[in-house]
């Protein structure tokens, strides 16, 4: 008998993913206008027609019974696709095949195949996905009236060839939804050494606008709206810097290593822009990105400069010409100081670890989120980057901190939810006043009243000035 | 496109009802179709199409030497008489924000796109509306959809129907998929799968209202039960909590009264069961799905038809059988209050005098032995009773027994108000989903909120839903659960002492 045989485990992944406007083409015969973006590009016309149909049928369907409100989601057995109209008659819909498990047969039969409903993240995907895109590009409508139609379909296709191969369905997590920053714990006086930097930066630089400041992939410092600073967070971490970061952990010979481009006083570069100062000849440019403001939005450059692990993002307006004197000023300039600042960061962050303690298992297992200033904390990844999400508990148990989490969107008062799970763990969700705190407990024979003593011990550690009920 | 219009292969599988209602695949008993129906209900199989057509379509019963006196069908009844509790949604102006902003809509159409029932408004005004939901069913082509919005819309096939239901409950698609499949069983419960498919193999194009008018108070009373009624959310059946002598004394009252082919004597007050008695032989060991009861309970409760003298009907029981008709006779106990209903299923058409000589053996019965005034003095629990202050509703589910029933203290206040009893059971229901989710099940929860406090358990032995002030501390909280489950084993005598009474077959 065939014994030993595994069930293969099947990730959510992406199947579809286009952008529409149904009153492109509304004339028999011309559809395929309406169409504006469509991965995977290589599926045949009609088929592209018919799906675009469906969702149009979907919208008006649901419009009957809710005109203001139409369809968000459509969930058949094998796939699920969302709906997500981010401004009049623009639709982006993304289609995610469901998680499944295939089971093997006995006898030579076919495997059975199981699908299974999952729920949360990925509505969220497709608004951050937009969120990304009107960085970039700044809104729909924006974009119509700069270039019309062609202009607009040619910047999606550029736009999203690159984007959807940063989208990894099956780590996201919890963390997704709530799109926090993670922001650096500093003492005051390396606070005070970066705050005076940035004003040093940009006083010497009059040109620059907005200046925001990471080491290691977390915030320090931003000068940017919140919304605008979040949505470019998440660029800055799931996409720019993984693509430079791995030649610059290359081995000194590897090809991959960077053209340094040779300046011993330090070890600053661009991470956008010019890579390579010394070449004259060399074109270069820099990313746009559109923020809002008071009456609209604006254009900047986007200037990412990096030394070590330090890297600081300079914003100047777009209808500047950034020339290349401009940039080996700044070079000059910025180099040596973010270099310096990047070690004393560095060594400041192993002081505090060397008194605080080696870094052992943490005594709790928590997720920490604050909507008021998007500052998220886990003691439970151990790892999270875009394309891999390490976590020290089961990712069953991460599934239902997003359940607790819906069920707290749900109602603006405060709540508690406390679930023990069917493998004897607790789980204990805590909402209050625009903050949310999720602890896993693994302590099989403790009761409820237990386990509220436990959680109440840690808001007295960490959370000490914060109110969350009884 | 092609579609399979017989549709017997449904896509549909059972794996989505788990801790829905325990449907399984081995739903017809095979002696029951094989051996002791015979006669009657081979000929019922093959003509039961005529039959059908002929009971709905108000012919007399008398010319069929059936012997209700002068009434057309019952089921009919339930159309032409309205009770006050129930208002007629039928000529709803279905453009009005009024129709869109009711909180779940239920349609039922058949494969060609036919409409065949609308909770809210009439069919024939929302023909185009179910021609689009027609359209997105067979474009979407893998069966058992869901829409999301800011109302869920599922759907469900079945067979030759499709069931679609619109709602803003936020109860979740396996919950309302559940309810449909609720709604499809009642229908079923009127004319049987298989002459339902019969009819559309004939006809792609049937107009099954033709077959099913005057029955809609019975799908309407249907889903108003699904929205009110906590013994559906728990798959199982409410019970009047009598004392374990008066039940045992009316089981045997019904356990002597008995005739060839009767197989089911069911005693119901005030819309609970009090006591089902089941002929062993015939039946062995399959037994009344909790389903198949609420279908019944749905049926008699829906109409005050039944109310006056004794009514002889044919019946099916979708999960016992989904393809032949029982013959029940249903009669009250105590006209005019109407609160005691007798309700005797035979298999044999001719038997209505038989039955109706039981009937009489039982009534005797109980006059002698007092038993309709000792049930009239029974009341359902109330949480002062358990004498927990801060304990405010509570729902009880043992696995041990040998059936599905479940007990719930009634509704007081704060919640005396139809608002906020539906605002009660949509909690309940929410609690329900997450624990019986089928890929991360929770063993507890305990939800502090605004206006209450809720606490939910599942063990091996029981399943527990309770609802407590929002100021009730968890100490609190767990002494009062420790003093419910003793209280509750208290009342075991009362509670658990209704068991499935097996009586020999007399020849």
């Amino acid at each position: 008998m065939a014994s030993g045989m595994q069930e293969k485990q099947y990730t959510p992944s992406l199947l579809n993913f286009f952008v529409y406007n149904p009153t492109f083409g509304q004339k028999e015969g011309e559809e395929e206008k309406k169409i504006l973006f469509y991965h995977p590009s290589d599926v045949e016309k009609n088929e592209k027609i018919r799906n675009v149909g469906l969702c149009e049928a979907i919208v008006q369907f649901t419009r009957t019974f809710c005109p203001t409100k139409p369809a968000k989601s459509l969930h058949t057995q094998k796939n699920r696709q969302f709906f997500f109209e981010p401004e009049d008659n623009f639709w982006i819909v993304m289609v995610v095949r469901n998680p499944m498990i295939e089971k093997p047969n006995k006898d030579g039969k076919p495997p059975t195949v199981e699908y299974q409903e999952e729920e949360i993240i990925d509505p969220l995907l497709t608004l951050i996905t937009f969120l990304v895109l009107q960085l970039f590009n700044g809104t729909f409508g924006r974009q119509m009236e700069a270039g019309g139609v062609e202009l607009l379909i040619q910047k999606l296709e550029k736009f999203f060839y690159r984007y959807l191969q940063t989208l990894h369905l099956q780590s996201c997590d919890l963390l997704d939804v709530f799109g926090g920053i993670s922001f650096f714990p500093l003492d005051k006086m390396t606070y005070l050494k970066i705050q005076s930097f940035v004003n040093r930066v940009e006083e010497s630089l009059s040109l620059i606008k907005y200046t925001a400041f990471l080491y290691n992939d977390q915030l320090i410092w931003s000068g940017l709206e919140q919304d605008d600073m979040r949505i470019l967070y998440k660029y800055l971490t799931t996409s720019l810097f993984p693509r430079h970061s791995e030649p610059e952990l290359a081995g000194r010979d590897s090809p991959l290593r960077p053209e340094v481009a040779g300046n011993l006083l330090h070890y600053g570069r661009f991470l956008t822009g010019p890579t390579n100062l010394k070449d004259p000849e060399a074109k270069f440019r820099f990313p746009k990105i559109f923020v809002s403001t008071e009456d609209g939005y604006e254009e900047l450059h986007l200037i990412v400069y990096k030394a070590m692990s330090a890297a600081a993002c300079f914003m100047i307006s777009a209808s500047v010409e950034l020339t290349r004197d401009f940039c080996e000023q700044l070079d000059g300039l910025v180099g040596p100081q973010l270099t310096l600042l990047a070690s004393d960061i560095c060594e400041q962050f192993t002081v505090n670890r060397r008194i605080s303690g080696p870094e052992k298992e943490p005594q709790f297992k928590f997720i920490y989120f604050n909507h008021m200033n998007l500052a998220e904390k886990s003691t439970i990844h151990m790892r999270k980057t875009a394309s891999v999400c390490l976590t020290s508990v089961h990712p069953d148990l991460m599934k239902i901190l997003g359940d607790i989490n819906c069920d707290f969107a749900r109602v603006d008062e405060d709540e508690e939810i406390i679930v023990k799970a069917m493998t004897d763990y607790w789980v204990v969700g805590k909402k209050s006043d625009q903050r949310e705190l999720y602890v896993i407990l693994n302590q099989k024979n403790a009761n409820l009243i237990e386990v509220n003593e436990e959680v109440k011990r840690l808001c007295a550690t960490q959370f000490n000035n914060i109110f969350f009920l009884d | 496109m092609e579609r399979d219009m017989r549709g017997r292969g449904n896509p549909w599988t059972p794996s989505g009802l788990i801790g829905q209602f325990s449907l399984s695949n081995n739903v017809s008993s095979p002696t029951l179709d094989k051996e002791t129906e015979d006669a009657a209900t081979d000929n019922d199989r093959s003509d039961s199409g005529e039959f059908v057509v002929t009971m709905l379509a108000k012919a007399k019963l008398e010319e069929q030497g059936i012997g209700v006196k002068g009434r057309s069908s019952p089921l009919l009844e339930v159309g032409t008489q309205e009770t006050p509790a129930f208002i007629s949604h039928r000529d709803e102006d279905v453009t009005a924000e009024s129709w869109r902003q009711h909180r779940k809509h239920v349609f039922v159409l058949s494969e060609a796109g036919k409409p065949i029932y609308s909770r809210y408004g009439s069919e024939e005004a929302l023909s185009s509306t179910m021609g689009v939901m027609m359209a997105l069913v067979s474009f979407v082509q893998s069966g058992d959809n869901i829409i999301r919005s800011e109302h869920i819309v599922v759907f469900l096939q079945k067979g030759p129907l499709v069931l679609v239901c619109v709602s803003s409950s936020r109860q979740t698609e396996q919950q309302l998929r559940g309810e449909l499949l609720y709604v499809y069983y009642q229908i079923i419960s009127m004319l049987t799968q298989a002459s339902i498919s019969r009819i559309f193999e004939h006809k792609k194009n049937y107009d099954l209202r033709r077959l099913l008018a005057g029955s809609e108070k019975i799908l309407d009373g249907l889903l108003n039960l699904l929205d009110s009624d906590p013994s559906f959310l728990l798959a199982a059946v409410h019970c009047l909590p009598l004392a374990c002598s008066l039940r045992d004394s009316l089981s045997q009252i019904l356990q002597k009264a008995i005739t060839p082919n009767l197989v089911f004597s069911i005693l119901i007050a005030r819309n609970q069961l009090l006591t089902i008695v089941q002929e062993k032989t015939v039946i062995e060991d399959a037994r009344l799905e909790p389903a198949d009861v609420h279908l019944l309970l749905n049926l008699i409760g829906a109409s005050s038809a039944f109310q006056a003298g004794e009514i002889w009907t044919p019946i099916c029981l979708p999960l016992f059988n989904p393809d032949c008709y029982f013959y029940a006779y249903i009669s009250y106990l105590d006209p005019p209050e109407c609160t005691v209903c007798l309700l005797l299923l035979s298999t044999d058409k001719e038997a209505f005098y038989a039955v109706a000589e039981c009937k009489r053996k039982i009534e005797e019965a109980m006059m002698a032995q007092n038993s309709l005034s000792l049930i009239a003095k029974v009341q359902s629990y109330s949480v002062s009773q358990v004498g927990v202050s801060d304990l405010r509703h509570f729902m009880y589910k043992p696995f041990d027994v040998t059936g599905c029933f479940i007990t719930y203290s009634k509704m007081e206040a704060p919640y005396s108000s139809e608002e906020e009893k539906m605002r009660l059971l949509d909690l309940y229901r929410y609690m329900h989903n997450r624990i019986h989710s089928t890929s991360r099940p929770l063993k507890l929860i305990y939800h502090v909120a605004e206006r209450e406090t809720l606490l939910a358990w599942v063990t091996s032995k029981f399943e527990l839903y309770t609802c407590f002030s929002p100021l009730v501390t968890k100490a609190c909280a767990i002494t009062a659960i420790t003093k419910l489950l003793r209280w509750i084993k208290k009342e075991e005598d009362r509670m658990n002492s209704l068991k499935l009474v097996l009586f020999p077959y007399l020849s």
